[in-house]
């Protein structure tokens, strides 16, 4: 366990994901605040190079959320999403970035608990991996 | 090579192709180079031996409108048919030159190399996937696929830390020369993503960093795609173990998909598909 605090970024989806972490702040939930939040569309708009410059740029953790799979508000781009991103983690993992520094979840707009507890979560685990570099 | 020459002449005589795409032997009198037979005259200096490792798919792209031949090995084949599914390639345009191949020789500047490609000791092909004639003998059976491929799995073993300083050492070398690039017939976009200026993905400079990006970007804009040549590793001048990453990736797609690049040009490309059921 290290002092350090971890920087994550949050790629969440405008329809679920976003409105969770929304819900998160609106009910006063406490979760850390090491997380910056971009929203997206869809988690299918994330483009792989993004984590992977999220990462050149010295984030800790990258957080890709979006719709629970069959909830997509674009009927499937998550769906195309969780390909793409499972290839890259195990691309990640190759090149020594470990797997628990990426987070794909599903997070609907009522999961407002949930969304904190994973960043809690997430931050926890990359207190315990340390520094990147 | 004379069944090569003489089906080349048969071809360019007959005006059913424009251009034979195979190899000559180069100047230094060892290796090999890739040879734009045009004509029959042309078609007398066309090789093949162990020298020639090239993937002439490359060029397929660059000859769409002309009806062209092109000499394929095994890996080049899957290379075609990659170009194919992906629209690159019309498969009425080229003539299809299969060679049974059991392995190329690695690189060599000044002397005869005797030493099997890397990639070609646990090739699981002899015969081209996709021919219109084949050349050579075809073995009884094809050799058994190895269950995992050395390097890669001598990475999987060391630790996060580890593979993050073996990989850092090499691409803090890349001169980014675009070698890997310019060599791999996967790489025909009219603007890859690393000469964009905005966004700018990899960055001007030569550093870490940015090398990084483009190292990672690459091996990942070719994940489902890359044939496993050997080109790119081939082409680079800083001997940065690239195909490591391409056929990580690949045996990834592979146990996830149950996907292989260029088996068959009408399978859908598994990032352009999914399966609702399927938990990654």
């Amino acid at each position: 366990m290290s002092d350090h605090e971890p920087r994550v970024l949050g790629f969440l989806c405008n329809w679920c994901s976003y409105a969770g972490a929304d819900l998160a702040g609106t009910s006063r939930i406490q979760y850390p605040p090491n997380i910056r939040i971009i929203r997206v569309p869809c988690s299918g708009r994330v483009d792989p190079l993004l984590v992977i410059k999220a990462f050149e740029r010295g984030f800790d953790g990258v957080l890709v959320s979006g719709c629970h799979p069959g909830d997509c508000h674009y009927t499937q781009g998550n769906y195309y999403a969780r390909r793409r991103l499972a290839i890259l983690r195990d691309l990640l993992e190759f090149i020594g970035i470990e797997g628990d520094r990426f987070r794909v979840e599903w997070v609907s707009a009522a999961e407002g608990q949930r969304f904190a507890r994973i960043v809690a979560d997430f931050v926890m685990r990359l207190k315990e991996l340390g520094p990147r570099r | 090579m004379e069944e090569i020459r003489a089906k080349a002449i048969e071809l360019l005589r007959s005006g059913e192709v424009k251009c034979f795409i195979g190899y000559e032997r180069a100047s230094d009198g060892l290796t090999a180079r890739p040879f734009f037979a045009y004509s029959a005259d042309d078609a007398g200096r066309l090789i093949f031996d162990r020298t020639c490792a090239h993937n002439l798919a490359r060029y397929l792209p660059d000859m769409r409108g002309q009806r062209v031949a092109i000499l394929v090995k095994p890996c080049d084949s899957r290379s075609v048919n990659v170009l194919i599914q992906e629209g690159q390639v019309n498969r009425e345009e080229v003539y299809v030159v299969g060679v049974v191949c059991d392995g190329v020789y690695k690189a060599s500047w000044g002397q005869p190399s005797q030493e099997l490609e890397a990639r070609c000791l646990y090739c699981s092909r002899r015969v081209p996937v996709v021919y219109d004639h084949l050349i050579g003998q075809p073995p009884a059976s094809e050799p058994q696929t190895p269950a995992s491929i050395p390097e890669v799995e001598a990475l999987e073993r060391r630790s996060a830390k580890e593979r993050w300083e073996f990989w850092r050492s090499h691409f803090a070398r890349c001169i980014r020369c675009n070698a890997c690039r310019q060599i791999c017939p996967a790489c025909y976009c009219p603007q890859c993503f690393s000469d964009q200026l905005d966004p700018l993905w990899t960055g001007i400079r030569i550093g870490l960093p940015q090398n990084w990006v483009w190292n990672v970007g690459r091996a990942l804009h070719l994940a489902g795609r890359c044939a496993d040549c050997g080109g790119c590793e081939r082409a680079c001048p800083m001997g940065i173990p690239l195909a490591a990453l391409n056929r990580k990736l690949a045996g990834r797609v592979k146990e996830l998909f149950g996907f292989e690049a260029g088996l068959d040009p009408r399978a859908p490309f598994p990032f352009a598909t999914f399966k609702k059921e399927e938990v990654l």
